[in-house]
């Protein structure tokens, strides 16, 4: 029991793939900017991680080695081609504001990872709960990112007002830096620097 | 069986794309079916939004119920300003035409102040039962290409509303081309002075004087995007001028005139 707790669990804080493996940057960059796209992009990852980590764990005993790697893309491609569909065809503001960044979780280094490293060495049930963790890790990051891009850069909490901004007539100075990118790296970075100094363990 | 024989890696590797394949084209049908509608809504959407519907949009209104009540879709050449069905409208896609050298026409430099190089000879416009023209326009910001509309009333010099529904521009600050706000300085201000020359123009943010004799003709640009500012001006410019629309709106204005 305590092994699936920390394939679930462990990924949150102690092994978190962009605090701790810096996996998965690019994406974080890109659609934080709102919380409702880090959660839609958060639930995506979750999807996909879990997804293709249990289907890769249940042919693991039949995958030729030298296929190997093709065979986890073709798997993890199809469950992101299925989820971005689905997202353009039932969410389809969502989908627009997302734009491409659904479709690169296939190239995010999280979900091949994680194939790799724990799926193809380890029971079905073990590998869903560590894509889950996995997919979480990425997005408690990406929440809290979301969470300060979007309060402070358009004073607004998933698309509610909080801070009304000076270009609705309100008080608030909205801070421009928190609109673009770069801000996420910042961000990022105080998280990285407030995770290791919680746990000195993870310094390297 | 080895897992690493021949055999057994073309198995797998056949069996895998197989279930994909199914997988991928189930997840392709669903999509196919419902984009087509998503994007008929979206258009929908902005135009009514440009129309000066925006209000019953927010309160519940039925957006394809107000757009079939209240638009019809019109083919115009620009050239002349008359109507035409020289293409079909239904399917006519003004984008593509475009890049179709037999649907577009090259703008001369010394009149494209929108930055669009070529356009459609044929614009797709929604005409309002009440008469007021919705009219596409597309000029270049300072982060690419920005489409919108923009409405005209029946005296066809009177603004009666704008919209940016795709753009490049900086968020927080060109992007708020698209804040309701900033757009609610539209409405009612005048395109022409004399007949013919466009006189409606974007200022740079602050040099916009309530008091001033052209203040109607007069849009306050945006704070710190001077060449988002400068973008909609050429785009107005444009649209508005001989080469734009100018036959279109002469000509709806001597009909109900």
């Amino acid at each position: 029991m305590s092994k699936a707790k920390d394939a679930l669990l462990d990924p949150l804080f102690n092994n978190n793939p962009i605090a701790l493996q810096i996996l998965g940057i690019c994406s974080a960059l890109a659609v934080t900017n709102k919380l409702s796209t880090a959660l839609t992009m958060t639930i995506a990852v979750v999807f996909v991680t879990a997804f293709s980590n249990a289907s890769i764990s249940a042919i693991r005993n039949h995958i030729p080695n030298s296929i190997r790697i093709i065979v986890q893309m073709t798997i993890i491609a199809t469950l992101v081609i299925i989820i971005d569909q689905m997202l353009k065809a039932f969410a389809y503001e969502m989908s627009k504001a997302l734009s491409v960044y659904v479709g690169l979780i296939i190239t995010n280094c999280i979900v091949m990872g994680r194939a790799e490293a724990f799926a193809m060495k380890n029971s079905v049930k073990l590998s869903f709960l560590d894509g889950i963790g996995n997919g979480l890790g990425y997005g408690i990051v990406l929440l809290a990112v979301g969470f300060v891009r979007e309060l402070f850069g358009s004073g607004k909490l998933f698309g509610l007002t909080i801070l009304s901004p000076v270009n609705n007539g309100g008080w608030y100075v909205t801070n421009g830096l928190m609109l673009l990118a770069p801000s996420a790296f910042f961000l990022i970075g105080f998280i990285i620097w407030g995770l290791r100094t919680w746990k000195p363990e993870l310094q390297e | 069986m080895s897992n690493d024989s021949i055999f057994k890696t073309f198995l797998v590797a056949f069996l895998l794309c197989v279930v994909c394949s199914v997988l991928v084209c189930l997840a392709a049908i669903v999509r196919i079916d419902k984009e087509a509608y998503n994007q008929q809504l979206e258009l929908r959407q902005t135009v009514l939004a440009a129309g000066g519907y925006q209000q019953q949009i927010d309160d519940g209104g039925n957006v394809d119920e107000l757009f079939t009540t209240n638009f019809e879709l019109k083919i115009v050449d620009l050239a002349t300003g008359e109507y035409t069905t020289a293409v079909d409208a239904e399917t006519y896609d003004q984008k593509e035409a475009v890049g179709n050298p037999e649907l577009s026409v090259e703008i001369p430099a010394e009149l494209d102040v929108a930055g669009i190089g070529t356009r459609a000879k044929y614009a797709a416009v929604y005409v309002d039962k009440s008469g007021t023209v919705v009219l596409p326009i597309r000029g270049t910001g300072y982060g690419g290409m920005m489409y919108g509309y923009v409405s005209v009333a029946t005296d066809g010099t009177t603004i009666n509303g704008l919209t940016f529904y795709s753009h490049g521009e900086t968020p927080g600050l060109g992007a708020e081309v698209d804040n309701p706000r900033w757009k609610a300085q539209w409405p009612g201000k005048q395109i022409y002075s004399n007949p013919g020359t466009v006189a409606l123009k974007v200022v740079k943010n602050g040099k916009f004087n309530p008091s001033a004799s052209d203040a109607i003709n007069t849009i306050d640009g945006l704070a710190g995007a001077t060449n988002t500012s400068k973008g909609v001006n050429g785009i107005v410019r444009y649209w508005f001028g001989e080469h734009g629309f100018a036959p279109l709106l002469t000509k709806l204005k001597a009909e109900r005139g």
